[in-house]
C-alpha cells in the first residue's frame, strides 16, 4: 500500500473525532481524557514530514484543553478558521476562539451532543444531540439559539451541511435520515427505507454531503442485511445507490471538499472527463475504504489499520491528506497524490459547477449566508444592511417560497445523437400501424430510460437496489405541484395576482390589451371555456365577447355586427344619419356595423350617446391621461378599411372617413370635450362646419370652410384637420394659434400632446410642431424607412408629453422618431426573443410602482412580463439567459432614454443596477456609478451632463448605491461612491 | 397520481396554409410500464358557439408505453372546411389535443389558432364565401392552455375521479414552447436548478 504513510499518534484514551485546521498548519482531536473530556490541538507538520517529527524543537501538541467534563463526541473547526467547536456528553458546546495565546470559551448546556457542524460560511452552528432533537446557533451571536429541530424518535448522531446552504441532514437511531430546510427551519425529507433494518449499534453516525451538493452518502444503512453506506440524490431524494462492502456498521463517511476531474495523461487524448467526487468511508470493522464517484469499485480498501473502530476522518482542504481516528486513541494520517485522485478542480471551477447546478455561484449570491460572512467596513453600508435586513423581516419572504423544483429534463443524448437530430426526423422515424379495427397506432420513440435517465452512468455503479415505484414518484410528485401550486415561484404563474409586473388594478390591463397591435391573437374569452370543460362552453359567450370588443377586427362574426347593430339603433341623435352615410361611403357594409362598437372601445373616442358602456369608459381613463393618445377609429384599422376609392392606390396609409358629426373628449383635467359638426350651413355655395369646444363647462365655438376630417386636442392646444388638407391649430379657449397649414396628402392621423402637434399623413409622412416655439421638431418624415419590406401596417401611432411620436406597426415593432438623432429608432418588438427570455424578477423592487403608464410599456404592452415564459427559463443555461436578461434590460434603458421618459427610464435603471449587482458585473456596474456621478472636479472641456431627461444624475447615483449595498462584494464600490457624492454635497 | 406527464408539445409546420396537417411533436413521461395504450386526440374548434361545430381530425393510439420518456409526432389532416361555419372560418378559434387512458381523459392542451388572409386585398375585402385556399393558419405556439384532469389510472374507465381544474392560464411549467433550444448537458450529469434564486 504505497500510497498511504500511516503515522499513528498516541491519545491513548480513545479518540472520537479529529478534525484538521482549514490552514492546514493544525489539527483538533477530541475524547476521552483521564477524568474528563479532553480537546488537543496539535501541530500538523510533524505528521506530514518524517524529518520534522525527529526534530525536538518542532511541537507537537500546541494545546490542550481539560474544560469539558465528560467525553468530547466532536471537534469542528469554523469554515473560517477563527473557532472551534466542541461537543461532548457533559452536555455542552463549546466554542473557543484562539485569542493573544489564550483560549476563551463561550459554553451553554444542553444534552450530551453528538455531533456539531458548521453551516457553510459559517452562519450558524448546528448541534445535535441525545434528546433527539438538533439546535442551529446563531454563530455570529452565541449563545443565541436559532431554532431547535425536532422530529427525530431516537438519538441524533451525525450532521452535514447542504454545500449550498439550503439544507441540513441528520441522522439518527431511530433509522431515520432527515433533510431540513434552511429557508424555515422544517422537514424536506424524511428517509426510512434503507434504515428501517439498522440497530442503534453505532456510537456515531456521521454522514456527509457532496462538496457539488447532488449527493448525500449516510452512515450505517442496511441492504439485503449487509452494512452499506446509502447515497441519497438531491433530486428527489432517491435512494437507489449505496456503498457495499464493509463487514459491519459505516460509523463515518467523509467527502473530499474537493471536486476532481481526470488527470491528463501525457500524449493521451485531452478528452474531457465528467467531474467526480472523492469520498472516505469509515467502519465498525476497522477498515477505511475511499471512493471515486466514477469507479465502481472503491480507489483503495484498508483493513485492520486500527484495533477498534474508526471513529472520524478530516480530510486537508487541499483534498490529498486524510486523518482518520479511532476508538484505539490513534490517528492515522494517509496521503494521496494526484495520479490517485485527479486533478482538483480549482475554486472557480467548482464556483461554476455550482453556478451550473443552482443558478448561482455560491460566491457572488446575496444570501444571508454570504453576507453575514463579510465583514462590514463602512459604516453607512452597515445603516443600509440593517434598513434591509428590518425590512426583510417585515415582509417575509415572497422569495423563500418553492423548494427546489425538478425542472424539465430534455436534455437527453441517445447514441450519440442529439435530441435536436432525433426531432428533425421525429416523423419518418416513428412507427406507425394500423390496429385490427383500422385505428392508427404510433410507437412513441423511447428518448430516455427512467432507470439511468436522470444521472450519467459515470456516477455511482455502484450496487444499485432494486429501483423503486416510490423514488421516482417523490420526483414527479414535486415536478407536479411545482406545475399546480400557484403559491410558488417557481411555477411562475401568468395569472395576473402573481405576476410582478401586473400590480396595478385588473381594470388598466385590459384597456393595455386592446392598445396593443400585436393583440390580435390575444385569447379570446369566448372560447376559454374550451380548454377546460366542454359543458360550460355556451353559457357566457355573449359577455366574453363584449368584454374583449377590442378584437373584433379580426373577427368578423355576424354576432359582433348584430350586437353593434343594435347599439346603433339604440342610439338617439347622430345614429341613423351617419349610418347612412358611411353606408354609402363604405362598401363594406360589415364593417360599417361594426364602426360604433370599435369608436367606443379606441379609449378616447366617445361616440356620444346615452347608453354608454361606463365601466369601460371609465377603464379607458387611466391610459389615456398621460399623455393624449388616441387609438386610431376604425377607419385606420388596417384590416378591413374600405378607403375612399379613388386615391386609394396613391395612399400608403388609411385616411379617416368624414362623418356628419362627431365628438371626443379631449382631456380629463381638465376636462375638455370636442364636437364637431360637419356642413352645418351653406354659405355662398360653400359648405362650413362648425367646431365646438367644451372646457369646464365653457364653451367656445369656431367655423371652418371644409369638412372636418379628423380632430385632437390636448390641454392646451386642438388641432383639426379638414377634407381639403387644412390643418388648424387651436388655443385651449378657440384662440387661432397657427395659419392653417397645408398638408401634402389626406391626413391619415393628428395627436395632440401638451403643446406639440403630430400629424400622420396618408402619404405615409410624418411631421411634429412645437406649437409654443413655433419650430417644426420632426419635418415631412417618411415612414418609407420603417413600413419598407414587411408586409407591415400602421397599428397605432401616440405623442408622448415630450413631443416624441411613436409609430406601432401591425408586425409587433414599434418606433420612435428621435428628432435629435434624426432617425427611426426601435423601441419595442414584440417578436424579440429577449423580451421573453429575460428573467429579471428577482430584480424587482416592492417599493418601485411599475411603470405600467409610460410610453414604454404602453408600446411593449402585455408581453413585458419577468420571465413569461418559466418552461424556457428553467431550461436555458444560465449564462446564456443572464446574457439576454442583460441585453434586455440595457434596450430598455436605451428605449426609455430616447423616447424621454423620465420615470421609466429611472424604473429601468434601478431593475438594471439590481441585475448587475445580483450577477456581479462589476465592469458595468462601475461604468454606470462613474457615468452617473460625472467629474468631481469642474473642469471646461467635460461633456458631461448634469441631468438626463429632467432627472440629476447623481440623485439617480444615490438610489442605486443602496441597491449596490444589497451585494456585499461591491462594498469597495459603494464606499467609493459614497464618499465621493459626499463630498461633491459638501461642496 | 398520474402516470403520464406531457412535457412538451412542440407545434411543427406553423405558421402553414390552412389546408395544411396539424402537426404537433409530443413528448411525454410515463412512471411505470402502461399495459394499455394511450389515446390522443386533435380537435378543432369550428364555432366558438357550439360544440357541434368540434371537429375530431384525428385520433391515434400510442403504445407500448414503457416507463420513461418518449416522443412522437401526431399528424392529422385540416379540418373539413364543409363543417365550419362560413362566418367562423375567419377569426380566433382554438385546436385542442386531448389525452385519455382507458378512455378518461387526464389532460387537454389547447392553443389558440388564428386565420387570416395572407393577402392584403383579401384581408380587407374579405370574400362572403370563405376562399381556404388563400387563408393561413397560425397557431399561437407560445400560449398553451394545459388542463388536467385526475383519472383512475388502475381500474376501469367506468369511473371519474373528480376533475380537478388546473386553472387554464398558467402555462405550466414543464410546457416548452417549441423554439426553445434544449440546452447543453450540465456537468455530472446533473439538471440545472436555479434554486438559489429561493434563498
Amino acid at each position: 500500500q504505497s500510497l498511504t504513510k500511516p503515522r499513528k499518534k498516541e491519545h491513548c484514551k480513545p479518540i472520537f473525532s479529529v478534525d484538521i485546521h482549514p490552514d492546514g498548519t493544525k489539527f483538533a482531536t477530541g475524547g476521552q481524557g483521564e477524568d474528563s473530556g479532553k480537546v488537543m490541538i496539535w501541530n500538523m507538520a510533524p505528521v506530514l514530514r518524517e524529518e520534522d517529527e525527529k526534530n525536538e524543537n518542532i511541537p507537537k501538541m500546541l494545546c490542550q484543553m481539560d474544560n469539558h467534563l465528560a467525553c468530547v463526541n466532536c471537534v469542528r473547526w469554523s469554515n473560517n478558521g477563527l473557532y472551534l467547536a466542541s461537543g461532548g456528553d457533559d452536555k455542552l458546546v463549546m466554542v473557543w476562539k484562539r485569542a493573544a495565546g489564550i483560549s476563551v470559551c463561550v459554553c451553554f448546556l444542553f444534552a450530551d451532543v453528538m455531533d456539531v457542524a458548521w453551516s457553510p460560511h459559517d452562519v450558524w452552528l448546528a448541534s445535535c444531540s441525545v434528546d433527539n432533537t438538533i439546535v442551529i446557533w446563531n454563530a455570529r451571536k452565541f449563545p443565541e439559539m436559532v431554532t431547535c429541530l425536532r422530529g427525530h424518535t431516537g438519538l441524533v448522531k451525525g450532521l452535514t451541511w447542504d454545500p449550498v446552504g439550503k439544507y441540513i441532514a441528520s441522522q439518527a437511531d431511530d433509522h431515520s435520515l432527515k433533510v431540513w430546510r434552511t429557508v424555515d427551519w422544517q422537514m424536506d425529507a424524511n428517509i426510512t427505507k434503507p434504515f428501517s433494518e439498522c440497530g442503534g449499534t453505532t456510537h456515531v453516525l456521521r454522514l456527509s454531503w457532496s462538496p457539488d451538493g447532488q449527493y448525500l452518502v449516510s452512515a450505517h444503512a442496511m441492504n439485503n442485511s449487509g452494512p452499506t453506506a446509502q447515497i441519497v440524490e438531491r433530486d428527489g431524494w432517491k435512494t437507489n445507490m449505496d456503498f457495499v462492502g464493509h463487514r459491519k456498521a459505516v460509523t463515518v463517511v467523509k467527502f473530499n471538499p474537493k471536486i476532481f476531474k481526470k488527470k491528463q495523461k501525457n500524449g493521451s487524448s485531452p478528452k474531457p472527463g465528467c467531474p467526480y467526487c472523492c469520498c472516505a468511508v469509515g467502519s465498525k470493522d476497522r477498515s477505511l475504504s475511499v471512493w471515486l464517484t466514477s469507479l465502481k469499485r472503491p480507489l483503495v480498501v484498508i483493513h485492520d489499520l486500527f484495533d477498534k473502530s474508526i471513529m472520524d476522518i478530516s480530510w486537508t482542504l487541499t483534498g490529498l491528506g486524510m486523518l482518520v481516528c479511532s476508538m484505539d486513541g490513534t490517528v492515522a494520517y494517509l496521503d494521496f497524490s494526484l495520479d490517485e485522485l485527479g486533478d482538483p478542480l480549482s475554486e472557480e471551477e467548482k464556483n461554476s459547477i455550482h453556478q451550473n447546478i443552482y443558478g448561482k455561484s455560491l460566491a457572488i449570491t446575496s444570501t444571508e449566508a454570504q453576507l453575514s460572512t463579510t465583514i462590514i467596513e463602512n459604516p453607512e453600508m452597515l445603516k443600509y444592511q440593517q434598513e434591509r435586513q428590518n425590512s426583510a423581516q417585515t415582509n417575509i419572504g415572497p422569495g423563500c417560497a418553492g423548494p427546489e423544483s425538478s425542472a424539465p429534463k430534455l436534455n437527453s443524448v441517445m447514441n450519440g445523437e442529439s435530441l435536436e437530430d432525433i426531432r428533425k426526423n421525429l416523423l419518418k422515424k416513428q412507427v406507425e400501424t394500423r390496429t385490427a379495427d383500422g385505428r392508427r397506432r404510433i410507437t412513441p420513440l423511447c428518448i430516455a430510460q427512467l432507470d439511468t435517465g436522470d444521472f450519467s452512468p459515470a456516477l455511482f455503479n455502484s450496487a444499485p437496489i432494486l429501483p423503486s415505484g416510490s423514488s421516482m414518484s417523490n420526483q414527479l410528485t414535486s415536478q407536479l405541484s411545482s406545475d399546480s401550486s400557484p403559491g410558488q415561484a417557481s411555477s411562475l404563474g401568468l395569472r395576473p395576482s402573481h405576476d410582478p409586473m401586473l400590480t396595478s388594478p385588473p381594470a388598466s390591463s385590459i384597456p393595455c390589451l386592446l392598445l396593443t397591435s400585436a393583440s390580435k391573437i390575444e385569447p379570446m374569452k369566448a372560447l376559454d371555456s374550451r380548454f377546460t370543460e366542454r359543458s360550460k362552453a355556451t353559457p357566457g359567450v355573449t359577455a366574453a365577447i363584449s368584454s374583449t370588443a377590442g378584437l373584433t377586427p379580426l373577427d368578423s362574426r355576424p354576432k359582433d355586427g348584430i350586437s353593434a347593430l343594435k347599439d346603433i339603433k339604440s342610439k338617439e341623435d347622430t345614429s341613423s344619419d351617419s349610418e347612412d352615410k358611411m353606408a354609402t361611403i363604405n362598401k363594406n357594409l360589415s364593417f360599417s356595423k361594426r364602426k360604433p362598437e370599435l369608436l367606443m372601445d379606441g379609449g378616447e373616442v366617445v361616440e356620444k350617446r346615452k347608453k354608454g358602456r361606463p365601466r369601460k369608459e371609465k377603464m379607458a381613463a387611466p391610459i389615456a391621461q398621460p399623455f393624449t393618445q388616441i387609438t386610431p377609429p376604425a377607419e385606420r384599422e388596417p384590416s378591413r378599411v374600405a378607403a375612399p376609392p379613388a386615391p386609394v392606390a396613391a395612399l400608403k396609409l388609411p385616411t379617416p372617413s368624414i362623418k356628419k358629426a362627431f365628438s371626443l373628449q379631449v382631456s380629463m383635467e381638465p376636462s375638455v370635450f370636442l364636437e364637431v359638426e360637419n356642413e352645418v350651413s351653406v354659405v355662398a355655395g360653400s359648405k362650413l362646419s362648425q367646431l365646438r369646444c367644451s372646457r369646464d363647462g365653457r364653451d367656445w365655438n369656431t367655423l371652418l370652410p371644409s369638412s372636418v376630417v379628423t380632430a385632437a386636442g390636448s390641454s392646451d392646444v386642438l388641432a383639426v384637420a379638414c377634407q381639403d388638407r387644412m390643418l388648424s391649430v387651436f388655443s385651449s379657449c378657440g384662440r387661432r394659434l397657427l395659419p392653417a397649414i397645408q398638408l401634402a396628402t389626406p391626413v391619415s392621423a393628428v395627436h395632440c400632446s401638451s403643446h406639440f402637434v403630430m400629424v400622420l399623413t396618408a402619404g405615409a409622412t410624418l411631421s411634429v410642431w412645437d406649437v409654443q416655439k413655433q419650430k417644426a421638431l420632426v419635418k415631412n418624415e417618411s415612414l418609407l424607412t420603417i413600413l419598407s419590406g414587411a408586409d407591415s401596417t400602421v397599428s397605432q401611432s401616440l405623442l408622448t408629453q415630450q413631443g416624441v411620436p411613436v409609430i406601432g406597426l401591425s408586425n409587433g415593432k414599434s418606433y420612435c422618431f428621435s428628432s435629435s438623432l434624426e432617425t427611426w429608432t426601435l423601441i419595442a418588438d414584440k417578436g424579440d426573443s429577449l423580451v421573453q427570455c429575460a428573467d429579471f424578477r428577482s430584480c424587482l423592487s416592492t417599493h418601485d410602482a411599475p411603470a405600467s403608464s409610460g410610453p414604454l410599456a404602453v408600446m411593449q404592452g402585455r408581453n413585458l412580463n419577468a420571465g413569461r415564459l418559466a418552461s424556457r427559463l428553467s431550461s436555458t443555461p444560465h449564462h446564456l439567459q443572464q446574457s439576454m436578461t442583460l441585453a434586455f434590460l440595457e434596450n430598455q434603458l436605451a428605449s426609455a432614454l430616447t423616447l424621454q421618459s423620465a420615470q421609466e427610464y429611472r424604473y429601468w435603471l434601478l431593475i438594471y443596477a439590481r441585475f448587475l449587482v445580483n450577477e456581479g458585473s462589476e465592469y458595468r456596474l462601475r461604468e454606470l456609478c462613474k457615468e452617473l456621478l460625472g467629474p468631481v472636479h469642474k473642469s471646461a472641456s467635460t461633456a458631461w451632463e448634469p441631468t438626463t431627461l429632467g432627472l440629476r444624475k447623481r440623485e439617480l447615483l444615490r438610489e442605486v448605491l443602496p441597491v449596490i449595498v444589497e451585494n456585499l462584494r461591491f462594498q469597495r464600490l459603494f464606499t467609493e461612491y459614497q464618499d465621493q457624492l459626499e463630498l461633491l454635497r459638501n461642496k | 397520481m398520474a402516470k403520464v406527464q406531457v412535457l412538451n408539445v412542440a407545434v411543427l409546420d406553423n405558421p402553414s396554409p390552412f389546408g395544411n396537417p396539424f402537426q404537433f411533436e409530443i413528448t411525454f413521461e410515463c412512471m411505470e410500464d402502461l399495459p394499455e395504450d394511450l389515446e390522443w386526440k386533435i380537435i378543432y374548434v369550428g364555432s366558438a358557439e357550439s360544440e357541434e361545430y368540434d371537429q375530431v381530425l384525428d385520433s391515434v393510439l400510442v403504445g407500448p408505453v414503457p416507463a420513461g420518456r418518449h416522443m412522437f409526432v401526431f399528424q392529422a389532416d385540416a379540418p373539413n372546411t364543409g363543417l365550419i361555419p362560413e362566418s367562423d372560418a375567419v377569426g380566433v378559434t382554438v385546436v385542442l389535443i386531448t389525452c385519455t387512458y382507458r378512455g378518461q381523459e387526464f389532460i387537454r392542451i389547447g392553443y389558440y389558432v388564428n386565420n387570416e388572409y395572407t393577402d392584403p386585398e383579401l384581408r380587407e375585402n374579405p370574400p362572403l364565401k370563405p376562399d381556404y385556399t388563400q387563408l393561413q393558419r397560425n397557431i399561437l405556439a407560445s400560449n398553451p392552455r394545459v388542463t388536467r384532469f385526475h383519472i383512475n389510472w388502475e381500474g376501469s374507465a367506468d369511473k371519474m375521479e373528480d376533475s380537478e381544474n388546473v386553472d387554464p392560464s398558467p402555462n405550466i411549467s414543464s410546457m416548452l414552447p417549441p423554439s426553445c433550444i434544449p440546452g447543453k448537458m450540465p456537468p455530472l450529469g446533473l439538471m440545472p436548478d436555479n434554486s438559489m434564486d429561493c434563498m
